[in-house]
């Protein structure tokens, strides 16, 4: 039997009414200002203000899947149940903003390039990004056995975090249709106007808060259900 | 530790000689996958070389599901996972060593798929010492992450689906350098071909070094 390490006393059950406020506030805020204080775009018109919802969402799918491989590495030192309730957590909240990133880079793509699909290296090692965390949740499923599937997932988690550098990096080193980054460039300032680079900001800070409201739910969740696991054997 | 890794290696072509449905399979399977090709998409789209090189890889690497699956059913089925994982560092050993052996098995097959593709395809080689460069650096790529996603789908229902669901959309880079770097030798942009030969070779390092690394733990 595996000796149970759940953190007693978690302040996360005190915080998260306070992390939904905040999240569902901020959101409210960053809605309003993408589409009613930024300015429209010159060339791509009104059409532009998905990327309040699209660039965050990649930013979230991201950091997702980071935090499962740390919480991969976390598990496979210290053999932790919590840090493997992070990383089912993370997993299945990184599958959701995945996909919806997917579907916003779509709506999008049609109006500005014609196509809801095209074969762009971002676009596909994305939709690639996504089936390899559905495997991993797929390889959790299929697992019984606590430590071996928590074990069995984690080595997943860390192999599968190698495509995410790809992910961002195949913008850079193939001839893209994808636009370039606009904030974080080699080189010089983020070639945004400042209300959009603002309003960008604030988007960027609710979807992170709406992350972090869900992982504290979900990880809540996870903690019981091992609870339970633990009281039965 | 290569010593180890070289014994449980020897010990897999052994049993490989004797009991060869690995390989027998895996190149029946890409004999059928090129005459499938021919049939299904037409002689003119299947000679292409990016078409040809693309299938081709695909094939290898369901071929090498195949056969790694297939060397560690034959772990299984006579219970001998369980003594050599119990040896001083069997867990290293037997990352390396089926690695090691099953380059040295794809090998193979990939000479009998290649030349059953050049023939039933009547494809023209313009670079073939760059091509032989490629294959060799595409094969030594592709072990490394099925035997990981083999490993970690031991003994789980519906392992046949599962395998191929994680080790593909992991194999993407791979597979895509191979098919553009077999494509350039084929098409003659010598360049082209020993650049992405460099890719395969770094891709093979990275992962053999993770799979050491990591793969130890799973095997329980």
């Amino acid at each position: 039997m595996i000796e149970t390490t759940i953190p007693r006393g978690t302040p996360l059950p005190r915080i998260r009414p306070w992390l939904g406020i905040a999240a569902a506030a901020s959101f409210v805020v960053a809605s309003a200002m993408a589409l009613f204080w930024a300015p429209t775009d010159a060339v791509q018109g009104d059409v532009y203000r998905i990327l309040y919802v699209h660039v965050p969402l990649a930013w979230l799918a991201y950091l997702a899947f980071v935090v499962v491989f740390l919480a991969s590495v976390a598990w496979l030192w210290t053999k932790r149940p919590f840090f493997d309730a992070v990383a089912v957590a993370s997993a299945e909240i990184g599958v959701l903003f995945t996909g919806l990133f997917l579907v916003a880079g779509s709506i999008w793509a049609k109006p500005t390039w014609g196509v809801w699909w095209t074969w762009e290296p971002r676009l596909v090692t994305t939709a690639i990004m996504f089936v390899m965390y559905v495997g991993y949740l797929l390889l959790r499923g299929l697992s019984t056995d606590f430590s071996r599937r928590a074990t069995r997932a984690a080595v997943f988690g860390i192999v599968a975090v190698i495509d995410v550098p790809i992910v961002h990096l195949s913008v850079l080193w193939a001839n893209s249709l994808h636009q370039l980054p606009t904030v974080l460039r080699i080189a010089g300032s983020p070639a945004l106007d400042t209300p959009m680079l603002v309003t960008l900001m604030a988007s960027l800070g609710a979807y992170t808060l709406v992350y972090a409201y869900f992982m504290s739910a979900r990880v809540s969740l996870e903690l019981a259900r091992q609870g339970r696991l633990w009281t039965r054997t | 530790m290569i010593d180890r890794i070289a014994l449980v290696a020897a010990r897999e072509l052994r049993a490989e000689r004797r009991q060869p449905d690995g390989v027998v399979a895996a190149v029946t399977f890409i004999a059928v996958l090129v005459l499938l090709e021919s049939l299904v998409v037409g002689p003119q789209i299947a000679r292409d070389a990016d078409v040809a090189s693309a299938l081709f890889w695909l094939a290898l690497a369901f071929a090498t599901i195949l056969a790694t699956m297939r060397s560690f059913d034959r772990e299984l089925e006579d219970d001998a996972l369980e003594g050599l994982v119990a040896l001083p560092g069997g867990r290293d050993a037997l990352f390396g060593g089926k690695v090691l052996s099953l380059a040295v098995v794809l090998v193979l097959v990939a000479a009998i798929g290649g030349l059953l593709s050049l023939v039933l395809l009547d494809l023209a080689v313009a670079l073939p010492l760059h091509l032989l460069v490629v294959v060799l650096l595409g094969v030594v790529a592709l072990p490394p992450i099925v035997v990981v996603d083999v490993v970690l789908a031991l003994r789980l229902r519906a392992r046949a689906a599962l395998v191929p669901i994680l080790a593909l959309p992991v194999l993407v880079p791979q597979l895509v350098a191979a098919t553009r770097g077999t494509s350039a030798a084929l098409t003659g942009d010598a360049l082209g071909a020993l650049s992405w030969a460099g890719l395969l070779f770094a891709f093979a390092v990275v992962y053999t070094v993770v799979g050491l690394t990591i793969v130890p733990a799973a095997i329980e």
